[in-house]
């Protein structure tokens, strides 16, 4: 196990105490934020791995990521100010 | 270096993790999505560019690292300003009360 894969591995692990506060948290807002700090560890794990694995075209992935989980938070922050 | 680097990336994300878990409400734990969007994002970014030959693919990672930076700053108060109108009602917030 090389550096990259002990870094997306430990990225991953970052994951349990976000999906902790996804799935216990009361508030709806502590949900949405753990959601995106989520969003944001995967993004640099895909990075992570395809730099391991030697997959330039993979990169894109984390940058597709990156972008959609922006999108994504706007319309749950916007759709949680008033409709839930 | 490029495991040094690798190692501070993943732990001030790590950290940034940690936050989110252990705050108590949303407006803190708001403050831990800068870690990973400012600090690993550029972590990782120069441990790809010592790390690959090709420099598209730290173009890439640059790239990503900047959506993540720049895009980061507008999320945080676009969440924090919702989580305020849903619990105040009105946005922008009064004027405190002046001095007695």
């Amino acid at each position: 196990m090389n550096a990259w894969l002990a870094g997306a591995t430990a990225l991953c692990a970052g994951l349990v105490p976000c999906a902790w506060v996804c799935l216990r948290a009361r508030d709806h807002f502590d949900r949405l934020v753990a959601l995106e700090m989520a969003a944001m560890l995967v993004s640099l794990a895909m990075i992570l791995l395809a730099e391991e694995m030697g997959r330039p075209l993979f990169l894109d992935l984390g940058l597709a990521l990156a972008l959609l989980s922006f999108g994504g938070g706007l319309v749950f922050a916007r759709f949680l100010e008033g409709w839930v | 270096m490029v495991a040094a680097l690798l190692f501070a990336a993943v732990g001030i994300a790590l950290a940034g993790a940690a936050g989110v878990w252990l705050m108590r409400n949303p407006y803190q734990r708001l403050h831990y999505l800068a870690l990973p969007s400012g600090f690993s994002g550029l972590l990782v970014t120069i441990a790809v560019l010592l790390h690959d030959p090709q420099k598209q693919a730290a173009l890439k990672v640059a790239l990503t690292a900047l959506a993540l930076f720049a895009m980061n700053a507008v999320l945080t108060h676009a969440t924090a300003r919702a989580a305020w109108v849903r619990e105040h009602g009105e946005w922008p917030p009064k004027e405190p009360p002046g001095p007695p």
